[in-house]
């Protein structure tokens, strides 16, 4: 293989471009070929391509934020675990376990060794939230990630072209729609089997040494990251917030200390992990600090293993962003998306054009389970509240942020499941007012129309905190939720009646600026 | 006997009349005229009739194709539209699907609806998934509702409601209401029958949309129906339809929406068409012009149709910032990438190439107009594949200083000298449009190595070969280039008719008796509109389609069976049909996943192939080269003279060795890459790729 000893800029762009066009391809492989309503709908998954040391080259460009740089850790998990020297080209390894993945149980991590001319030369993997998971239904008020289904700890699904039965039958007796989950589990092989020969097609055809390209590729990324934090001034930025937790509000702190081309952030202060299912594994709370930061300085730069050698995020262990084992964490968005909001409060006054006021996040989403004619279903929707308002405009009405999660069609869910909904509007004037008004909630009221009762659980909050504004803007108007008329607490997983209504307001968007700025 | 056909683009109103004895044709154009589109169209018809030398009553038909429906959306320039939706729901078109089409831009906007808060109304109705009525639609309901539009003055609606893809019973009583009482000078558009498909935010936008330029489309149809009186042509109207095919101007009027992407359908029907010509039925449709690159998978002679589109977006570029509409399309692509595409570095010191363009003002630095920025033309100038004396036949002199001095102030940035970044630029632009190719084939499950590039438009044959070379594709077909690739696609389009009929059931559990009356019901439905566009319904090729997936997933595989009456066998076929297919799209199916079908179409599809289109030209035939010119060979590395060729003086059957340049009017096809050209019966170049 020749090495060139550096790479012309023309041909740097057209291998950069040809790894991030393979993987999106692989993505919309796997998106088409979806049982999960969450990855499809929901762009709820990402593709990677790593080098063999699991270093990311590549990765899908519609993701959520959940998983930036989450995937490569991933890997390097596997081989920290297996050992480089023992992959073998019909490999397929796999694991769902939060600390080692993306945080919790229903995201699966599939990967798979890249061999070239003999050599391991990369991984191509994939996440992707599957339709069931086993154990309780998602909800807040489990206390222990053992509650939440089935755990798999690394392990090679196939080990050199055989598939370890034993492991699949186990999936598959322990999660509640299993041919559907072991449907997206294959899918998301093959998607990375096609990935991996790919990779070699592109190898073979330009004879690069994939370690060099990589390594060109990291340091521009991070030099162009570097040179977008200049745009900060030096200096310690915090802020706080509190939101309703089971017991006691939780408090989430961060200090942002930015030197240089550096930023840390420390989210020392924030409250302890709790016995409720919204604690943060530590790559999560990395996702969502590096996407708000990504956001404000350098959207356009590619995600790969340099774009963020030069944030770095610290939590005290124990903590609800960093929480010991056992700790619940499926609800882990309802504390994860509040870091966006967090960062962009304490960046407000030097970043005044970037900034937004909070949004009605984080997302709402309602878990449904029960039988209806015989026979069983399971169904989660999504409900987005009002968008921030920003320096020169209003926040739009329901839009999701800062993960990026589509509403279900109600046509397509009242064919799947026996709820018939009533109102689907956007609740007017719950922004906050300001300079510029945040966006609007929405109404969503549907009626159980099962014949026999449904068990229900949510995440939804900003229930007692609503959304700040941003610069002196107004906060947002607080969630509400309601059943039959009255408070129904979404924390805990309720049985509810045939017949009855659930009435759910999603929170309003902070406004932007004083009233008549 | 003659056909004409007639495509008013942005810039120009293009027009082709075709004696159907001789297959001759000959061709007219005119300056668009925007404020009164038809004034072109009389233009272009009267000058088509006078070449030649045809009576007007001789003329059978005139298949049309405009942009009217496009430009009203993109503009926003349609009629006061209302909606009437389910009680409850008059606020999905404003929320959408609550997603950003742009991950990491929180100032992005989305497109507003065409329907704003004030004029939408909330109808006490319900259907239930199943078809059944939960809340019935009563006299006094539909009472109220005209009441309250009177007071709004709509000059049109759009009615749509839940679930009506499954029974649009609710809808019609609604219309027929409405129409009584309304009368005549409001139109109304009916959700379910603009568009019969699943999905309420998707099938109300679609409605809306129709709505919104209706009484436009139809006041231009009947204006244009006098035009033609006026001029002595008597034959009927037909329309060109987004898919491919045409449909009567009464249709059209009906549903204009259904037009929307006439234009770049004619272009890939003509593709198609040439690639048939030539013998070569697995055809990758490529059309570069100054902005944008078209790509279309065309298997078998048949086009691939999409059924969703999105139009009128918020960054023409970006994918979800527009409004999506439920209409079968020709799937194409689109890229910003173009001659006018800009070339500059981005925060990572590397080479971009568009999707900005510089347009057609200031334009390419090369155009001596003011514009700085290099571009794709720039660097095809400088690298000798464009001939700065040749350009649109001579009328427009390039300056290749200017283009050399902008090349090189760019590639300064990265360490590159002007000709190295004229090459970057080709090898990055042409690398984009060939890795949006590979995607989009390899989507529908297919090797590119099979297929034969078909290439068109102003930067296309400058560009094919390379493209091509990249894909693996070894065969490329340069089509008569008579600029108006679109009018021969009208007149060698097919009849087409669709209909659609979405419910989601398992096939295990399937009313096989009620399908069989919603297919027989879809197909009178079809043939109506068939026999009012003057064709043979008997005639044509009808199928049954089955959106398949197993239950669960998102995404469907098309189907199709020949069109008959269902029976039990059906669900063993299309099981067979469906497994194969998915196994070839995703290496293997899911085990005990249980295959459903979520929409069931008939298509139409009319009657024989045309043949080759005849155009003599006037100049004698002459296969020596008229000069030598050096251009940039990419398999050495460095510049060299080939020979260039007048293509209007290639006779068929000529047969020449590339490297070589062969100049038109309109384009020039770069063969930089050894390879062997023929001339073809019907003109076309064929170049095959030596290996």
């Amino acid at each position: 293989m020749t090495a060139p000893r550096d790479i012309d800029p023309i041909t740097l762009e057209i291998c950069w471009t040809r790894l991030v066009s393979m993987v999106d391809e692989a993505a919309a492989n796997l998106v088409r070929a979806a049982f999960s309503t969450i990855v499809r709908e929901c762009n709820d998954y990402a593709v990677v391509l790593t080098d063999a040391q699991g270093r990311l080259l590549a990765q899908s460009s519609y993701s959520i934020p959940s998983f930036i740089c989450t995937l490569p850790l991933t890997v390097r998990h596997f081989i920290a675990k297996f050992g480089a020297d023992s992959f073998k080209p019909g490999d397929v390894m796999i694991t769902n376990d939060p600390w080692l993945g993306t945080g919790h149980l229903p995201d699966v991590n599939i990967a798979v060794p890249v061999f070239h001319q003999g050599k391991l030369v990369g991984f191509a993997a994939s996440v992707a939230h599957v339709p069931d998971i086993g154990g309780r239904l998602r909800s807040p008020s489990n206390r222990e990630v053992y509650e939440e289904g089935l755990r798999i700890t690394p392990a090679r699904l196939v080990t050199d072209g055989v598939t370890n039965d034993t492991l699949v039958t186990l999936i598959e007796d322990n999660v509640r729609v299993n041919a559907e989950v072991m449907g997206d589990i294959w899918a998301q092989v093959s998607c990375n089997r096609s990935l991996a020969q790919r990779l070699i097609d592109f190898l073979d055809e330009t004879q690069l040494d994939l370690d060099r390209l990589g390594t060109i590729m990291f340091a521009r990324a991070d030099a162009a990251m570097r040179a977008a934090t200049k745009a900060l001034p030096d200096g310690d930025y915090q802020n706080e917030l509190l939101i309703e937790g089971s017991e006691g509000d939780i408090r989430l702190k961060c200090r942002l200390t930015v030197r240089g081309e550096e930023i840390a952030i420390d989210y020392e202060g924030s409250s302890p992990q709790v016995a409720q299912a919204i604690n943060v594994v530590p790559a999560y709370t990395f996702a969502y600090s590096a996407y708000a930061l990504k956001c404000l300085l350098a959207p356009e730069i590619p995600n790969n293993d340099g774009s963020f050698l030069s944030i770095a995020t610290t939590a005290p262990l124990g903590s609800i962003l960093n929480p010991r084992f056992p700790a619940s964490v499926g609800a882990r968005a309802m504390t994860g998306h509040l870091l966006p909001p967090l960062i962009m409060g304490a960046l407000a006054e030097v970043l005044p054009e970037q900034v937004q006021g909070a949004p009605g996040s984080p997302l709402w989403a309602v878990q449904l389970a029960g039988t209806h004619d015989g026979r069983g279903f399971a169904t989660t929707f999504f409900l987005n509240g009002g968008q921030g308002a920003l320096h020169d405009r209003d926040g739009l009405p329901a839009l999701s942020f800062p993960s990026n999660l589509a509403n279900t069609p109600i046509e397509v869910l009242e064919s799947r499941c026996p709820v018939k909904v009533l109102r689907k509007e956007i609740r007017r004037s719950t922004g906050g007012a300001g300079a510029h008004r945040g966006g609007d909630g929405q109404i969503f009221e549907f009626r159980i129309a099962a014949d026999s009762p449904v068990t229900i659980s949510f995440m939804a909050n900003r229930t007692s905190f609503p959304a700040p504004g941003a610069r002196g803007g107004e906060p947002g108007q607080v969630g509400v939720m309601l059943a039959d008329g009255a408070p129904l607490d979404p924390r805990l997983v309720s049985v509810l009646a045939p017949g009855t209504v659930l009435r759910l307001e999603t929170p309003g968007g902070g406004g932007y600026g004083p009233i008549g700025a | 006997m003659y056909r004409i056909a007639v495509d008013i683009g942005g810039t120009f109103t293009d027009g082709v009349i075709e004696n159907t004895e001789t297959s001759r044709i000959w061709i007219a154009k005119s300056l668009s005229t925007p404020a009164s589109p038809g004034d072109a169209v009389s233009r272009v018809i009267a000058d088509l009739l006078e070449k030649s030398g045809a009576s007007a009553e001789d003329v059978v038909d005139v298949v049309h194709g405009n942009t009217i429906v496009t430009n009203t959306l993109i503009e926003r320039r349609g009629v006061r539209t209302a909606l009437v939706a389910t009680a409850g729901m008059t606020d999905l078109i404003e929320m959408g699907r609550e997603v950003r089409y742009d991950l990491y831009d929180l100032h992005l906007e989305l497109p507003p609806p065409l329907v704003p808060a004030e004029l939408r109304l909330g109808a006490n109705e319900r259907m239930a998934a199943d078809g059944t009525s939960d809340t019935e639609l009563v006299q006094a309901e539909i009472e109220r509702v005209a009441a309250e539009l009177r007071a709004l003055r709509p000059q049109s609606v759009a009615i749509a409601f839940l679930h009506s893809n499954v029974s649009d019973r609710h809808e019609v009583a609604m219309a027929q209401g409405l129409r009584a009482r309304l009368g005549s000078d409001i139109a109304i558009s009916v959700s379910s029958h603009v568009a019969g498909e699943i999905r309420e935010y998707e099938r109300t936008t679609t409605a809306t949309a129709n709505a919104y330029v209706q009484p436009l489309v139809e006041t231009y149809l009947r204006e244009l129906e006098g035009r033609l009186q006026a001029l002595g042509v008597v034959a009927p109207v037909l329309i060109m339809v987004s898919s491919g095919g045409f449909t009567s101007a009464a249709a059209a009027a009906d549903t204009p929406i259904a037009l929307l992407e006439s234009g770049p359908a004619g272009g890939v029907i003509s593709a198609a068409h040439a690639g048939k010509a030539a013998g070569l039925r697995n055809v990758l449709a490529f059309d570069m012009g100054g902005t944008t690159a078209k790509l279309c998978v065309v298997i078998d002679g048949e086009p691939s149709v999409a059924h969703s589109f999105e139009t009128a977006r918020v960054h023409r570029f970006k994918r979800g910032s527009g409004l999506p509409i439920l209409i079968p399309s020709i799937d194409l692509i689109e890229i910003g990438a173009g001659g006018g595409s800009i070339a500059a570095v981005n925060a990572l010191g590397l080479l971009k190439v568009g999707p900005e363009s510089a347009g057609s003002v200031p334009g390419p630095a090369c155009y001596g107009n003011g514009g700085t920025e290099p571009t794709v033309t720039d660097a095809d100038l400088v690298l000798g594949y464009l001939d700065p004396a040749n350009f649109l036949g001579g009328e427009m002199a390039l300056d290749v200083g200017k283009a050399r001095e902008a090349l090189a102030h760019v590639g300064a940035r990265i360490g590159l000298n002007a000709l190295q970044t004229a090459t970057g630029i080709i090898d990055i632009v042409n690398e984009s449009m060939a890795a949006a190719a590979r995607v989009h084939i390899a989507e529908k499950g297919h090797d590119p190595r099979s297929f034969t590039l078909v290439a068109t438009g102003g930067a296309g044959p400058l560009h094919a070969v390379s493209v091509a070379q990249r894909l693996g594709v070894s065969r490329i077909v340069f089509p008569i280039a008579v600029g108006a690739g679109s009018c021969l696609g009208f007149l060698a389009a097919p009849a087409r008719a669709d209909r659609a009929w979405s419910r989601i059931s398992p096939l295990a559990g399937m009313d096989w008796e009620e399908l069989g009356r919603r297919l027989t019901a879809m197909r009178a439905d079809a043939e109506a509109e068939l026999t009012q566009a003057g064709s043979d319904a008997a005639a044509c090729q009808w199928s049954v389609v089955a959106e398949m997936r197993f239950g669960g997933q998102g995404t469907t595989i098309p189907v199709s069976l020949p069109y008959r009456l269902p029976g039990d066998e059906f669900a063993g076929e299309l099981v067979e049909l469906f497994t194969r297919r998915y196994a070839t799209l995703f290496g293997g199916v899911v085990p005990s996943a249980r295959p459903e079908v979520v929409t069931w179409r008939v298509i139409a599809v009319g009657g024989e192939a045309h043949g080759s289109f005849h155009w003599p030209l006037d100049a004698g035939e002459i296969v020596a080269p008229k000069a030598w010119r050096s251009i940039y060979l990419p398999k050495t590395g460095v510049m060299g003279d080939v020979p260039v060729y007048d293509r209007y003086r290639l006779p068929p059957g000529a047969a020449i060795a590339a490297p070589a340049i062969i100049e038109e009017r309109e384009s020039t096809l770069a063969i930089p890459l050894p390879a062997q050209v023929r001339v073809l019966a019907d003109r076309a170049i064929l170049v095959e790729l030596d290996a």
